[in-house]
């Protein structure tokens, strides 16, 4: 049990994340490489997909204020995003990517629309969390792990 | 929560096969990533970094092809499907063409039988969904890292 009551309150934050879904096994295995030589690795990680990631966005938005839509273009935008969601563990994101593809490969377009909307909820629900989450580590301080061997 | 341990929904708790921090490697491993992604380019690279691998990355299927030509080798290379200006597919064949044996990941979202037996077919010895984990990639690497005599 953590005496730390900010260490604890982010052990709840975290475990919350995982337990509503918004993260998977994948941010646990990012969690892992993080040690003394890369203390903040999982929040750079983090950034730095939210940066790059904000770019396929725009891309998706602007394909679909574009009618016909073209269902290729979407799809191919839409896979890159699920790929690089999925490597920080943004389930629920990487869920709301697989069935936009669905709706491209079936060519409905009011799905797709319908979908994006929920992706850019959950995307923007989990980039909240995961700041507060950061910010809450930082102020709680470096925890004690065993250093991952060199 | 310790770490190899994550939460499924209903508030259980999943021990992982393997961590990514299980592994120590006896030898200086070489490693090219070619992803169109930045963000999953930098992301494998950071990954196989941290396992002491030496890495250089492209965004395409043609400069990775360009740079085993120019005669770079590597021990393992991570190699998308998608890819700009050559596809993954076509990079693979012709980087086999060229008598490249190293070991070849196919690191890619797409998730279909029809892919993966393409990128079999076109040569890479894994497919991998991506994210790739170290349910993977361990194994690879420590195998990697037995084919070079002990000192």
């Amino acid at each position: 049990m953590e005496r730390n009551p900010l260490r604890r309150q982010l052990q709840i934050m975290r475990k919350s994340l995982f337990d509503q879904g918004y993260l998977d096994e994948q941010f646990v295995q990012l969690e892992e490489l993080q040690d003394d030589s890369n203390p903040n690795f999982v929040e750079e990680v983090v950034t730095l997909y939210y940066r790059d990631s904000a770019r396929l966005i725009l891309n998706l938005e602007q394909a679909l204020e574009r009618k016909p839509y073209n269902f290729n273009k979407l799809d191919a935008y839409m896979h890159q995003f699920k790929g690089s969601s999925s490597s920080i563990g943004a389930k629920k994101v990487k869920a709301e990517s697989t069935l936009f593809r669905e709706y491209c490969k079936s060519g409905n377009g009011e799905g797709c629309m319908r979908c994006f909307q929920q992706l850019k909820k959950e995307y923007a629900t989990l980039r909240k969390k995961l700041e507060a989450y950061f910010q809450l580590a930082r102020q709680a301080g470096p925890m004690e792990t065993a250093c991952r061997p060199k | 929560m310790a770490p190899g341990e994550a939460n499924s929904g209903n508030g259980g708790q999943i021990l992982k096969p393997f961590t990514f921090n299980e592994i120590v490697l006896r030898n200086r491993l070489t490693a090219l990533v070619v992803d169109g992604d930045n963000f999953c380019r930098l992301l494998e690279q950071g990954i196989l970094q941290a396992y002491g691998l030496e890495t250089q990355s492209v965004d395409n299927g043609d400069a990775a092809v360009e740079l085993i030509a120019s005669g770079a080798k590597f021990d393992l290379i991570l190699i998308d499907m998608l890819l700009p200006i050559l596809d993954g597919l076509e990079a693979t064949r012709r980087i086999r063409a060229m008598g490249v044996r190293c070991k070849m990941l196919g690191v890619t979202a797409f998730s279909g039988e029809r892919e993966r037996q393409a990128f079999l077919a076109a040569g890479v010895d894994v497919f991998v969904e991506k994210p790739l984990g170290p349910e993977i990639l361990i194994p690879i690497l420590r195998e990697l890292d037995e084919q070079y005599p002990s000192i």
